[in-house]
């Protein structure tokens, strides 16, 4: 299990933010989603053992939050959402000084502070002050910083805020890489649902401090037995107008139409329509929900 | 150059345990801060006094084994007592008293300068580039932060005072040539390691707490300077004006040397001398020499006068100090303006220095 947490539960003052929080987590990329104040970074920090909490408790990596601290923090990599530097040092140092307070010899963080470097494609710059790099290249050394000393688990806090759209595909290829080539567990904590979506298989949806849903991306984006998506070879015109008589909702999506039937109707309608209109089609498909309706769903259902 | 061209190696080393952990922080500070120029300068400045201890020792040694070479320094010898000269061995704890206690003193300027330069960027820094997340986000506790920033002060403090005090012991020791003198100076020994772990102390958690005040290195140096040099500056002011025997007490420069005073005992070597110096001015025309004038700034031009303690007759004695130049305020003013400055500024780094257990 990669993490286990059990009746969790944190307050500041009058505000709660984890509320009975009980989740486990088998290993992978886990996506971790949530309006702002959902909790996400209390659960965070919880995983990082920098919380005392008010009640509960729970493991990282088979390690006790509450007395393996270090130990869990040496097991962990955490990239943080803000800018955050080591100052006056050179990329290279950088990353050594962080394989350093992780408990690596200086020789070994060193060494291996290039290599983790190259990987992330900062080989070039690494004899810059990282005072000198640009948004992405920040990014990039906490994400080198990270995985200089080989944690079982990546925690990446909104990776790609403020990156430009090639900066951020490149942080996706990296995550990405990590995860599946690598065997690399990650939680990557984002709002942009297409990046979790790109990177995860499997999600937790927190809101108010509660677990709202949690699953494999696979199996909460469900095929809607009702719903298709399809393509026809020419304008389809006469096909769509049929489908609308016969009480078929017609839409058009970015690459095509979207059929909702109705009640107690089959997919035989649709192949017959295109029958009888001699229209040839192309693709036809269930839809699946998409990560941004799993999530809506999710927010409205804990909201009831 | 294409992003992932060398792939993602695993580490298999294996990793240190936690206890001293914030020895990396001390070493990548020293490192740092060694960078620059102005740190070198001071800390190459503050090898002279260093050597004339070193010196100071070296012949005092010869001294005692009665060595010919000696003879070239008889000069600097002259003005010593002849009841010193010819057994010095029974006055080695005054001067080797006097001589650390100096070297102390004079040391202490290099050591406010080096915590100057060296310790305004420790903690702001970190803050004005938002690192401490990354700290503690690591197998770290706060404590360990704040001993790693302290080892870098306790560093540059040990390098220009305590390993100097420590290896001028040995080599007097060794230039004695006599078992006795550890029974008779080994207090000097301890009091040097207490004094400078207190120098590292309190210098070190209060430069410390106003580099935690501050993004800005800058004013954290003007806070500095204004504890050191303003201090300093009030307490004269306040010595000359108000006249009480606490003015002293307002000074941090002043408050470090009382406890360097208290800790070698200097207040009993330096009577001592005086009272040895008014014996020998009955045979001795006036006290000269390295020596013989260590403890008598000002006073060559003085006619001697026998049985009246020689400093007495010079300069009226100042508030806050005895006819010896000793302080005449308990040791225990200054301990506690110490330990107050010490408890203050721990609250401080506590309070500035936050852990990640708090709302974003």
């Amino acid at each position: 299990m990669l993490f286990d947490l059990r009746d969790l539960t944190k307050t500041y003052g009058r505000i709660t933010a984890l509320r009975d929080l009980t989740i486990a987590m088998p290993e992978g990329a886990i996506g971790l989603l949530g309006p702002n104040g959902a909790g996400k970074t209390t659960m965070i920090r919880s995983l990082l053992g920098l919380i005392r909490f008010d009640q509960g408790e729970g493991q990282v990596l088979g390690m006790d939050i509450k007395r393996n601290r270090l130990d869990v923090r040496q097991a962990v990599g955490f990239v943080p959402e803000d800018e955050c530097l080591f100052p006056s040092v050179l990329g290279v140092e950088f990353v050594s000084y962080a394989g350093q307070l992780s408990g690596m010899p200086i020789k070994s963080a060193m060494q291996r502070a290039h290599e983790v470097l190259d990987y992330v494609g900062l080989g070039e710059a690494r004899y810059r002050k990282v005072e000198s790099y640009s948004t992405g290249m920040k990014q990039r050394i906490k994400i080198a910083a990270a995985i200089v000393h080989d944690p079982r688990l990546l925690i990446l806090d909104e990776p790609t805020n403020g990156m430009d759209p090639a900066g951020r595909e490149d942080i996706l290829e990296l995550a990405r890489d990590l995860a599946r080539k690598r065997g690399m567990s990650l939680l990557f904590s984002s709002h942009l649902l297409t990046d979790v979506e790109s990177v995860c298989d499997q999600v937790m949806v927190l809101g108010r401090g509660r677990l709202l849903l949690k699953g494999k991306l696979e199996d909460l984006m469900i095929a809607h037995t009702r719903e298709f998506e399809t393509q026809v070879k020419g304008t389809g015109e006469a096909f769509f107008g049929r489908l609308r008589e016969r009480g078929v909702n017609v839409g058009m999506v970015e690459d095509g139409y979207r059929l909702k039937l109705p009640e107690g109707a089959s997919l035989s309608l649709v192949w017959e329509t295109a029958q009888e209109t001699g229209e040839q089609v192309r693709m036809l498909k269930p839809r699946r929900s998409t990560l941004e309706e799993v999530f809506l769903n999710a927010l409205n259902e804990g909201a009831a | 150059m294409p992003i992932f061209d060398q792939g993602y190696q695993r580490w298999t080393g294996q990793l240190s345990g936690h206890t001293w952990r914030w020895l990396a922080i001390t070493r990548h500070g020293v490192a740092a801060q060694w960078k620059g120029w102005m740190v070198k300068g001071v800390f190459f400045a503050s090898l002279f006094p260093v050597f004339v201890l070193w010196a100071f020792l070296a012949l005092w040694g010869l001294l005692e084994q009665k060595s010919s070479l000696l003879t070239p320094f008889m000069g600097l010898l002259r003005g010593l007592p002849p009841e010193v000269l010819e057994g010095p061995k029974g006055y080695r704890d005054v001067y080797w008293t006097l001589a650390f206690n100096s070297f102390f003193s004079t040391e202490l300027y290099f050591t406010m300068l080096l915590v100057l330069l060296v310790g305004p960027n420790l903690i702001s820094q970190d803050l004005r580039f938002n690192a401490i997340p990354l700290y503690l986000s690591r197998p770290l506790r706060r404590i360990d932060y704040f001993l790693g920033k302290l080892g870098v002060i306790a560093f540059y403090v040990g390098l220009v005072s305590i390993l100097p005090a420590v290896l001028a012991y040995i080599m007097g020791v060794s230039f004695s040539m006599d078992a006795t003198v550890i029974r008779d100076t080994w207090h000097i020994l301890v009091a040097s390691l207490i004094y400078g772990c207190v120098v590292v102390l309190s210098a070190g958690t209060l430069v410390l707490a106003f580099s935690s005040l501050s993004k800005n290195a800058r004013t954290v140096m003007a806070a500095w300077l204004g504890v050191w040099i303003v201090s300093s500056l009030m307490s004269s002011v306040l010595v000359n004006t108000v006249r009480r025997d606490w003015c002293p007490v307002v000074s941090y420069h002043a408050d470090l040397l009382r406890i360097s005073e208290a800790l070698t005992d200097a207040p009993t070597a330096r009577r001592k001398l005086a009272e040895l110096l008014t014996s020998a001015t009955q045979q001795m025309p006036r006290p000269g020499g390295l020596f013989g004038g260590i403890l008598q700034k000002g006073r060559r031009n003085q006619p001697p006068r026998p049985n009246i303690p020689p400093r007495a007759l010079v300069i009226q004695p100042r508030p806050g100090e005895d006819i010896y130049g000793n302080s005449s305020y308990p040791w225990q003013w200054s301990a506690g303006v110490l330990t107050g400055l010490f408890v203050l500024s721990v609250w401080t780094l506590s309070s500035r220095v936050k852990s990640l257990d708090r709302l974003k």
